[in-house]
């Protein structure tokens, strides 16, 4: 009957904060005029990597000589490639011959609420294997799903946060703690 | 020991030394057996005239020095690093343990979580030190003794996180279950070193009933139980009239001074605080509080909502707003955002910061007021951009001129992004429609919320839909910036330039001076797979290409003995064996004594190759070359004398030595091995034959 009942009532609303993307441009990039020329780039020569950021979207994105380029900040997939397109755009004005492959999301973080809250030690004990709380460390339960390969942290207010590789999986997870956690409240 | 056969030459007549432990062939001189386990006791007599027992001591975890020897040195090897790992862990463990008082019990069972991790290679690549504390914290855990990882992190000094990480690693690995931390464990600890006498016993009770009652208060949930404890005992504390400060119980729980009042706070929100001491003693409440964070929460939600009803209230209000309308106008117009260059738009921010910092101070009334005016305006704003095409307006910024309008501005472009959400769809139209043609950027906050989803070309090329090249344009600094920015870069790392510029005068003067050394990352050594052969000569042929020549030998003094004993070889596949188990067990020992030309001959195939590697490398690494010359002299005349005969043949090549070859070589240890067959160095075989 929970199980049911779990169901009936699930409209949480997932907050996507944060999506993580790569790409690569093919070709070899000399940093120094990057920096040089860029107008709102940051140069870190000891690790040898420029960090470029846009505004529109709103993202923060590395950028390696080996023309490999992560993307960080933005706040859906699609304009999370939106925005690598813009940067790639970006860096053929200032003369690479960039060409614009692989492209993968790799992280996606969100955050979601639960309307009850959730009694940590209780949860830790029914779902052993996959749950680890450590008080001492940290304040919130760490849940991970092998299959999804998702993480989720869960905490006594109710909030959880949830970080996966892509979206669909992110929200998988979430629809599979329901239950679990809807029994610890 | 009768009965006994020899495996290497098949003799019979075995002699069994008790005071050396040793069984050894007398027909071969092979060792088949060493620390012979006796039960019988027995003296031999000191130099010294005293007697004393004959044994030696054999460790009791850990094979310590295999009865067999031989065969299988790399296992040998193996074994050996594993026992001694194990051994230095339980010191360690002790060590560690007896700090912390744990009895002997816990010990042992730290150590056999400690053998597990080793086992299942969890030690590598992390510290020692920290896979130890992690088993005892296990063990901690498991028995709910009230040990902290604090604890263990203050001893070691470690950051408690990274013990945790390793903790949290193995109980996974491990798969061990370790059973919540109940705060109620460590209360009489604490209680203990905070002294209270004969009322030590009351006090603990006291706090444990606190901490029931914060339990169902949902206070303790992802709480460090320390800082539970520490507010417990220091209520039933004062409950009892012990005057201990909150600086004392922070002493002896190792939290920090907020953390308690922080939890005093908490406790103090929650009813049962209203309780009298006798009250709380007698009575239980019924009802249950939610947890601080969620309060904490709720009320930042209902502020929001209070502020949002306020607003809407003076919105209502549009009598003495209208003056100010106009005169916000205009100074709006005067300074939309034209960016010419992001340092332009830098100096138009500070600007507005300016002006905003001039409102602190101002009443809340007004300010509202101002708001409310501001966010009607905004709507006006709007209209008006999308009819008039509002471009290039008369005059920079004017400076702030009074009161008025500084405050006006801030509030204007305050609250912008909520009437944004209003004017969306008018500005995504004008975005779409007009994409490249205005001169001046379009709100940043409207343009940027238009986000065209369209498909990546697969074959790479940048798909150009929806960028607006002229933004990206503005990324790009001309050459006077560029120039400045160089500039700046330069002195912000300048410490790391000089750094570099150091390092690498450095290099060029060793380089001049002939010292250079180049840091090459360390290769790590291959481990040889065991050599599978069928017969012996294939394994000779196979050994003899795996192993290096050494240059400890003297070839010279071995012709001889080759020419001597050269045809007396060719046992049966024993022999070769032997050879090949001798150059094994000659790669420890000193080349001891000769006995038998059989090594010797092996030692002319084995010639050839030693020549023609590159002496050249040897000489790199310091060795000292003893038959360069003469066994080039030798090696001519070799061939012929060489009297090959036999399975084995003579492996044309040998393989490129890039390090320098070990000794090696046809050491005539025959008296060496047994060998189980030279096939596999397995401990395999080891294992079966010894007892």
């Amino acid at each position: 009957t929970t199980p049911m009942d779990a169901d009936s009532d699930v409209a949480l609303d997932i907050l996507i904060t944060n999506v993580v993307c790569v790409f690569r441009t093919r070709c070899h990039l000399n940093l120094r005029k990057i920096a040089l020329e860029g107008a709102n780039v940051i140069y870190k020569r000891d690790v040898g990597k420029v960090l470029m950021k846009l505004r529109k979207p709103r993202i923060t994105a590395t950028i390696w000589s080996s023309g490999k380029i992560i993307c960080t900040g933005a706040t859906s997939e699609e304009e999370a490639k939106f925005g690598a397109r813009r940067l790639a755009r970006s860096l053929q004005k200032l003369g690479f011959q960039v060409i614009f492959t692989d492209f993968k999301v790799v992280n996606v973080l969100a955050v979601c609420n639960m309307p009850f809250e959730i009694r940590l030690p209780e949860f830790t004990k029914n779902n052993r294997p996959h749950a680890s709380y450590e008080p001492e460390l940290h304040p919130a339960v760490c849940y991970r799903i092998k299959s999804l390969r998702a993480t989720l942290q869960i905490f006594s207010t109710g909030s959880i946060t949830v970080t996966g590789p892509n979206v669909k999986a992110v929200a998988t997870a979430v629809e599979q703690i329901y239950p679990f956690v809807f029994e610890s409240r | 020991m009768t009965g006994r056969v020899c495996r290497g030459c098949g003799g019979t007549d075995i002699e069994l030394d008790t005071a050396r432990g040793d069984a050894v062939c007398t027909g071969c001189g092979s060792v088949l057996e060493d620390n012979i386990i006796v039960s019988e006791v027995q003296f031999v007599e000191n130099s010294g005239g005293g007697s004393s027992a004959v044994g030696q001591f054999v460790s009791l975890d850990g094979a310590g020095k295999t009865p067999a020897l031989g065969g299988g040195f790399h296992v040998n090897l193996g074994k050996e690093s594993r026992a001694q790992t194990l051994q230095n862990g339980r010191r360690q463990i002790h060590h560690l343990g007896s700090q912390l008082q744990l009895n002997q019990h816990c010990l042992d069972t730290a150590f056999n979580f400690f053998k597990m991790a080793v086992s299942k290679h969890l030690t590598r690549g992390r510290r020692m030190a920290h896979v130890i504390a992690a088993c005892l914290y296990l063990v901690c855990r498991t028995e709910g003794t009230p040990h902290m990882l604090l604890d263990l992190s203050d001893l070691l000094q470690v950051n408690v996180y990274v013990l945790g990480k390793t903790f949290l690693l193995l109980a996974r690995e491990l798969c061990i279950n370790a059973p919540a931390i109940d705060p109620c464990l460590y209360i009489p600890r604490f209680a203990h070193l905070l002294e209270f006498g004969e009322k030590n016993h009351e006090v603990s009770m006291t706090a444990l009933r606190l901490l029931q009652r914060m339990k169902r208060d949902w206070m303790h949930t992802g709480r460090r139980p320390s800082g539970l404890c520490g507010a417990a005992l220091l209520v039933a504390a004062r409950m009892h009239d012990f005057r201990r400060t909150v600086k004392e119980v922070i002493s002896v729980v190792k939290v920090c001074e907020s953390t308690l009042r922080k939890r005093l706070t908490e406790f103090e929100d929650t009813p049962t605080s209203q309780l009298t001491v006798d009250e709380f003693m007698k009575i239980d409440l019924e009802g249950e509080c939610d947890p601080p964070s969620y309060t904490a929460g709720q009320r930042k939600l209902r502020m929001k909502q209070l502020e949002q009803v306020l607003s809407k209230k003076l919105e209502d209000v549009e009598g003495e707003i209208s003056s100010y309308q106009d005169a916000i106008e205009s100074e709006l117009e005067n300074s939309r955002p034209k960016a010419k260059g992001t340092l332009a738009s830098l100096t138009r921010d500070g600007s507005v910061e300016d002006s905003a910092s001039s409102l602190f101070g101002e009443e809340d009334p007004e300010d509202e007021e101002l708001q409310a005016a501001a966010s009607h305006l905004n709507k006006d704003f709007y209209r008006e951009l999308l009819g008039a095409g509002v471009s290039s307006s008369s005059g920079e910024a004017g400076g702030p001129e009074g009161g008025s309008r500084p405050p006006a501005l801030e509030s204007l472009l305050g609250p912008l992004p909520t009437a944004a959400s209003l004017g969306i769809s008018d500005s995504i139209r004008e975005c779409i429609s007009s994409q490249s043609q205005e001169p001046t950027e379009p709100d940043p906050n409207a343009a940027a919320l238009c986000f065209p989803v369209a498909g990546a070309r697969g074959d790479g090329e940048l798909d150009l839909s929806g960028i607006d090249d002229l933004e990206i344009d503005r990324y790009i600094l001309n050459e006077a910036e560029a120039r400045v920015k160089a500039e700046l870069w330069m002195r912000e790392n300048a410490e790391y330039l000089r750094e570099q510029r150091e390092k690498e005068a450095r290099i060029a003067k060793e380089k001049e001076l002939g010292i250079y050394k180049e840091h090459k990352p360390k290769k790590s050594c291959k481990r040889r797979e065991p050599i599978q052969a069928s017969t012996a000569g294939e394994a000779i042929e196979k050994m003899l290409e795996q192993k290096k020549i050494s240059s400890k030998i003297n070839y010279s003094v071995l012709q001889d003995l080759n020419s001597k004993g050269g045809g007396s070889l060719r046992g049966g596949g024993a022999q070769p064996q032997e050879r090949a188990g001798a150059r094994k067990l000659s790669r420890r020992k000193t080349p001891a004594g000769r006995s038998g030309a059989d090594p010797v001959s092996s030692v002319g195939k084995r010639l050839r190759p030693m020549v023609s590697a590159q002496p050249a490398k040897r000489a790199a690494v310091g060795e000292t070359l003893l038959l360069s010359s003469p066994s080039l002299g030798a090696e001519p005349v070799r061939p012929t004398a060489v009297v090959e005969s036999g399975p084995v043949s003579y492996p044309p090549e040998e393989d490129p030595d890039e390090e320098d070859p070990d000794e090696e070589d046809g050491e005539p240890c025959v008296s060496a091995l047994q060998m189980m067959g030279s096939s596999d160095y397995g401990c395999d075989g080891e294992e079966d034959e010894g007892y």
